[in-house]
């Protein structure tokens, strides 16, 4: 299980590494490596040359943008995970990462490799809907920002053109009185999840206030549970979690699969979505 | 046989293997390097079930940097490779070591290249262009069994059935007040060690000999097998072992890439080797356990069974290999465990279909004669409202009737004879370990706040200690170093350690002065292998039989030196010396062997030089090892996730050589029936493709799924070996999917467990189907 | 098929190497340095044998292309009690717990475990829970890795303190 020959690049700037993607169809970009370089070890993909974003500087900050906690795309996933700063700022993307395979690949992963991915049982593309976190972009056309609903349209397919890389994500910064979860299941810690919630909600006074809630593991993309969402607005906490349970599934079509049966995803969606939206009620008191 | 002064025997050394290891000395296959050495790929059928109609080399061979290319075409006349039969009446399904005419399964070798390395290897590999005609497949064993269901060999799937009967089970039946019946079904899995497989070949021209290091449980059955292939003599082939990283059974076949490589290693002049990866492990190396009994059980308003019908077939995959009909036989032979059933009748169909072929892996057959059994009891107490365990007892085997024939008799090792034990004792231990009284309040008071929780018994007997024969040596070198050799392999059982406990007890030497040698068909000429749990029992019985051999000549060679009585002299601290007084005047080991080395006259009433001793211990029959698991567990009624919560088991393997080490193979062993139970599939498609060939998706439990395991040793010793050692190396795998199984069952009764594994789906939709549980969002 | 030229240091000795883009870290540690204690179980990274510190971080050496160790500081297994050194606590606990059958995955093992107690000498349950279960185990079925992982806290706190452990037979 070796990798089949390939080329590498490892430009110095942002500018030179679209310039390679936009002249080769077949590149990939390279930033962790921990889901390209499986593949590659298992000859499913034959890109021609892989653009290592690596060495570009600038691309592993953390900062605080207006309201907004900006976390450049070749931030380690375990840089992320252990930040003071994203614990304090924007607590769910610590609770999905610590979801994320484990430690040892967190070491290498990316917080843009994992947006950009477009896994449909990743944890990060549902925390960037969920928050409506805002993708940058450069390309060859320079530089843009795309609405985390707007990013993912398949599975492991984004709405990006094909030489554009993400170069940050932006998740909002919580407000008072939120809590957040991540919840999921799957057969052991670490494996892609089966099915799985991340949740934002904030009270005011026993009463939900806002609520945010995803589904991972469900479809071919991340789904945001609005009908949910609109029925959370304004539920006394308390009662929240059964809402969100009710209605967390409504819309989204189950596909049957050998191993396990729509029905049984269904179930899976709306217990996670409740016990998400409980951890969430319990976090924001 | 009692011990000498010693002190070792019994006790929970640390192993003499683990500081190289440690240190990163440990050499694996993967890690040697000879100097020329080539890489080897293996072209593979991508289809199940296919015609070859040419096989088209000449692009891998124009290319430079392709070293060679070997195909059917470049090896004719080359026998398959063998198969143990049980019968006659056995179809010769054998497979043949390079496909010709037709592909059975997915992975199957089609062609071998040569590179400089393997990712250059894995390049030319692309380049052999291979037309097939696809033929259906049939992937499903009583679908395989229909007229009309694609043909993998000649005329018929069903290679083989086996008949077993003892009593009279239709008067039993007749007479009988109530019958269950059900089928119970284990899934394809396999032992999935962390190394996969790997072999490196080499021709020395002056020795005109063929080398072959490879990762194995059985050199001498390889060698064999390549002097078969390779029209070659024994003493110009030799197999060596290096460290080996797991095997489980795995390693006991002798596969077509071992001889391939051989044939390349003497073609090509240069070394060969070729690492399997985990790809090729997961499809192309054998799986196990694909079974499910269709059973019909008769008994008594007290939950006595009375007879016992069992139809067993087993989806063998689409060839023979060594011992493949082990798992179909031993799963009907021991169903009943330990259990007085004298009225039993089984058919076991051997039917091949287009997946990879079987071949034992840890616990063999027991497992699911064992989760059957099992479900059969607790089947039978829900169904009288007793408890599973005074069922249990009620039906033991007592421990005065043992031994016992069994009127049937095995593939392997001849007629089954249940030696020694005491069934009922290890069940009643078993349940004080795990405090079962205590759960069933516990388990009540949960019910009701609505948490499902439940415990469950997995009862077994095992055969272990399997014969044929094993080898040990002893001998003693003018050092005063004590040399094994041992016919047996070692790929972490902590052998290297647990021989030596037995040759540094009965010589009352240093553990650290004892080096035990294995894994050299030139130094160990009638090895057997490991596999079977027969180390501890065969292969240490040989090397204990041949440490007294030597402690007697060389208390022979001693008195002549001292003058003293054979009687009046005793071992100690390397030393013999006079009864009593072992700071006294005396030899040294040392001394004695320099005086028995040639170059002088030998002493007197010594009749040859050297001591040393040789044993190959023929076992009568094989032992039979016991134990019993009881596992605790919680599911979630809202997901039907089941959760481990503590595993027990009370193991008698006889007489314990290491209880450290004993600890470690049953804990090793319980969670690959957690494995089993719950987690692990080698999975198909009805077209025979295999779906999950990576770590991601053929789960193996992690740390996180294992629960704390006890572990209780119970020693009733076997008559059939002096130091009455059973083996200890299967046994976790055995009881513990049945303990498991029991304890969801009984968890969700009245929802039912009747296969494994019991995945949270299908624990869910038991759950559902109980009306247990209403489905959230309303709908199914 | 681009070839690169890239140096690093491993064990604290500075190496330079002309590598195809395709070779994986693991595969220059084991074929180019001899450094054969990194073991591949998968070459996917799932089963964790071939975990080694990446500028002081766990990391999977399959899923690494060497070119992207370019610069970076590698420790192995080899690095630990090199020169018949005294075991590391880490090492000296899987030995006295039986916390090993095969040795396969243990290299893997070790290496995580000495990141963590080198992030943090007193970790608590669930992080040594988290570290090992990224890797996986055939032959032990993790109950005495466990154990030796406690052990291995024990003896580094007793060795941090001054205390002599010495290394039994």
């Amino acid at each position: 299980m070796k990798p089949p020959p390939v080329d590498y690049a490892a430009p110095e700037t942002l500018d030179a590494a679209v310039g390679l993607l936009a002249g080769d169809l077949d590149a990939k970009v390279l930033a962790g490596g921990q889901s390209l370089v499986p593949l590659l070890s298992m000859r499913l993909a034959f890109p021609d040359l892989l653009v290592d974003l690596g060495r570009i500087a600038g691309l592993d900050e953390i900062r605080e943008s207006g309201r907004h906690l900006v976390i450049g795309a070749m931030v380690r996933q375990r840089d992320a995970e252990t930040s003071e700063q994203v614990a304090g700022r924007c607590p769910l993307v610590v609770q999905a990462l610590r979801h994320v395979a484990h430690p040892q690949i967190r070491a290498r992963g990316t917080v843009g490799g994992s947006v950009a991915h477009a896994d449909p049982a990743g944890e990060l593309p549902a925390v960037a809907i969920a928050l409506d976190a805002r993708v940058r972009v450069r390309g060859p056309e320079g530089d843009r920002v795309v609405p985390a609903a707007e990013l993912y349209r398949g599975m492991l397919t984004t709405s990006l053109a094909p030489a554009e890389i993400v170069t940050a994500v932006e998740f909002p910064v919580d407000g008072e009185g939120s809590g957040s979860a991540c919840v999921e299941v799957a057969p052991r810690a670490g494996d892609f999840a089966v099915c799985g919630a991340v949740a934002r909600v904030s009270t005011v006074g026993g009463v939900v206030a806002e609520a945010r809630l995803a589904l991972f593991g469900v479809a071919d993309r991340p789904l945001r549970a609005a009908a949910a969402e609109a029925a959370l607005r304004e539920t006394p906490a308390a009662e929240a979690p059964g809402v969100a349970a009710a209605l967390a599934t409504e819309d989204v079509a189950f596909a049957d699969d050998p191993q396990i049966p729509a029905g049984y995803r269904r179930q899976l969606a709306a217990v996670l979505a409740r016990r998400a939206v409980a951890q969430a009620v319990e976090a924001a008191a | 046989m009692s011990a000498p002064a010693g002190g070792v025997f019994g006790a929970p050394l640390k192993r003499k293997e683990d500081p190289r290891l440690l240190r990163g000395d440990g050499r694996y296959i993967a890690d040697l390097k000879a100097h020329g050495m080539l890489a080897a790929a293996i072209v593979r059928s991508p289809h199940p079930h296919a015609w070859i109609r040419s096989v088209d080399a000449s692009a891998a061979r124009e290319d430079p940097r392709t070293i060679a290319v070997l195909t059917a075409e470049d090896l004719p006349d080359l026998p398959p490779l063998p198969c143990i039969d049980a019968e006659e009446t056995t179809r010769p399904f054998n497979q043949p070591v390079i496909a010709a005419d037709k592909v059975r399964y997915v992975g199957e070798p089609v062609a071998v290249v040569v590179a400089e390395d393997r990712y250059v290897a894995e390049d030319v590999a692309e380049l052999v262009v291979v037309d097939y005609e696809p033929l259906p497949a049939v992937t499903d064993a009583e679908q395989a069994m229909e007229p009309g269901a694609p043909v993998l060999h000649e005329e018929t799937n069903l290679c083989d059935t086996l008949e077993y009967r003892i009593g009279d089970p239709d008067a039993a039946f007749e007479a009988a007040p109530r019958v269950l019946a059900e089928r119970f079904a284990t899934q394809r899995y396999a032992g999935m060690p962390m190394e996969t497989r790997g072999a490196i070949a080499e021709w020395d021209p002056r020795a005109e000999k063929v080398t072959l290091t490879t990762s194995t449980q059985v050199p001498n059955a390889v060698k064999r097998d390549i002097c078969a292939s390779l029209g070659m003599p024994e003493s110009r082939v030799r197999v060596l072992v290096p460290d080996v990283g797991g095997a489980f059974g795995v390693k006991i076949q002798t596969y077509p890439e071992e001889i391939l490589l051989c044939f390349l290693a003497r073609r090509l002049g240069r070394p060969v080797k070729w690492i399997e990866d985990r790809w090729e492990h997961i499809v192309a190396t054998t799986h196990g356990r694909e079974q499910f009994h269709d059973v019909e059980v008769a008994y008594d308003d007290e939950g006595r069974v009375l007879a016992i019908r069992d139809r067993c077939v087993t989806n063998t995959g689409a060839y023979l290999q060594r011992l493949t009909l082990v798992e179909p036989f031993i799963g009907v032979a021991m169903l009943t465990g330990p259990y007085d059933v004298t009225d039993f009748e089984a058919t076991a169909h051997v039917v091949m279909t287009n997946k990879a072929p079987m071949n034992p892996f840890r616990g063999v057959g027991h497992v699911q004669a064992a989760f059957t059994m099992e479900r059969i009891m607790d089947t039978i107490a829900r169904d009288l409202g007793l408890d599973p365990a005074e069922v249990r007892l009620r039906n033991m085997i007592p421990p005065e009737e043992l031994p016992r024939p069994r009127g049937l008799a095995n593939v392997l090792a001849g007629e089954i004879i249940y030696d020694s034990g005491d069934y009922a004792e290890c069940l009643r231990r078993a349940l004080a370990l795990s405090g079962y009284d205590d759960f069933r309040a516990e388990q009540e008071e949960q019910r009701r706040r609505g948490r499902l929780l439940g415990i469950g018994i997995g009862a077994f007997v095992e055969e272990t200690g399997l014969g044929p024969y094993e080898m040990g040596s002893v001998r003693i070198e003018p050092s005063g170093q004590v040399v094994v050799h041992t016919g047996a392999c070692t790929s972490g059982q902590g052998h290297l350690t647990t021989l030596a406990q037995i040759a540094a007890d009965t010589l009352a030497v240093d553990m650290a002065d004892v080096d035990v040698r294995y894994g050299d068909t030139d130094l160990v000429r009638w090895g057997v292998g490991t596999y079977a749990s027969r180390t501890a029992a065969i292969g240490g019985t040989a090397v204990r039989n041949a440490a007294v051999g030597v402690r007697e000549k060389a208390l022979a060679i001693a008195s002549t030196m001292l003058e003293a009585d054979v009687k009046d002299l005793e071992l100690s601290g390397g030393r013999v010396s006079i009864v009593g007084s072992p700071a006294g005047p005396g030899v040294s080991l040392a001394e004695v062997a320099a005086a028995a080395a040639p170059g002088q006259p030998l002493p007197e009433g010594v009749e040859s030089y050297g001591v040393e001793a040789t044993d190959i211990f023929h076992p009568k029959t094989n032992t039979f090892a016991y134990g019993v698991h009881v596992s605790k567990v919680e599911v979630d009624p809202a997901t039907g996730i089941v959760t481990l919560l503590e595993h027990h088991v009370v193991n008698d393997s006889g007489t314990v050589i290491n209880p450290l080490v004993l600890d470690g193979q049953v804990q090793g062993g319980v969670a690959f029936g957690i494995g089993g139970a719950l987690l692990e599939e080698v999975v198909y498609d009805d077209d025979g493709q295999p779906r999950n060939p990576s770590f991601m998706e053929y789960l193996l439990p992690a740390d996180g799924n294992v629960p704390d395991i006890t572990v209780e040793h119970m020693v009733v010793p076997t008559p059939l070996n002096p130091d009455g050692i059973k083996g200890g190396g299967e046994g976790g795998a055995v009881g513990s999917p049945a303990a498991i199984a029991g304890a969801v069952a009984d968890a969700i009764h009245p929802g039912r467990v009747t296969a494994t594994p019991i995945t949270p789906a299908r624990v869910f939709a038991a759950l559902v189907e109980a009306g247990l549980v209403e489905p959230e969002a309303g709908r199914a | 098929m681009s070839r690169h030229t890239i140096t690093l240091t491993v064990n604290g000795a500075l190496h330079t190497e002309e590598v195809e883009a395709r070779l994986t870290l693991a595969d220059l540690l084991r074929e180019r340095l001899d450094l054969t204690a990194t073991h591949l179980g998968c070459e996917h990274g799932v089963c964790g044998a071939c975990t080694v510190l990446v500028d002081g971080r766990a990391a999977r050496s399959c899923t690494t292309l060497a070119v992207q160790a370019d610069g970076a500081a590698i420790r192995t297994l080899e690095g630990l009690a090199a020169d018949g050194a005294e075991l590391h606590p880490v090492q000296q606990a899987l030995w006295e717990k039986h916390g090993m059958q095969c040795g396969f995955c243990t290299p893997g093992i070790v290496m995580s475990l000495v990141e963590l107690l080198e992030r943090d000498p007193q970790p608590s349950g669930e992080a040594i829970t988290e570290t090992l279960g990224g890797h996986l185990c055939r032959c032990t079925g993790y109950v005495k890795i466990r154990e030796a992982a406690l052990e291995a806290v024990r003896l580094s706190a007793q060795a941090g303190s001054g205390t002599h452990t010495p290394e039994a037979r």
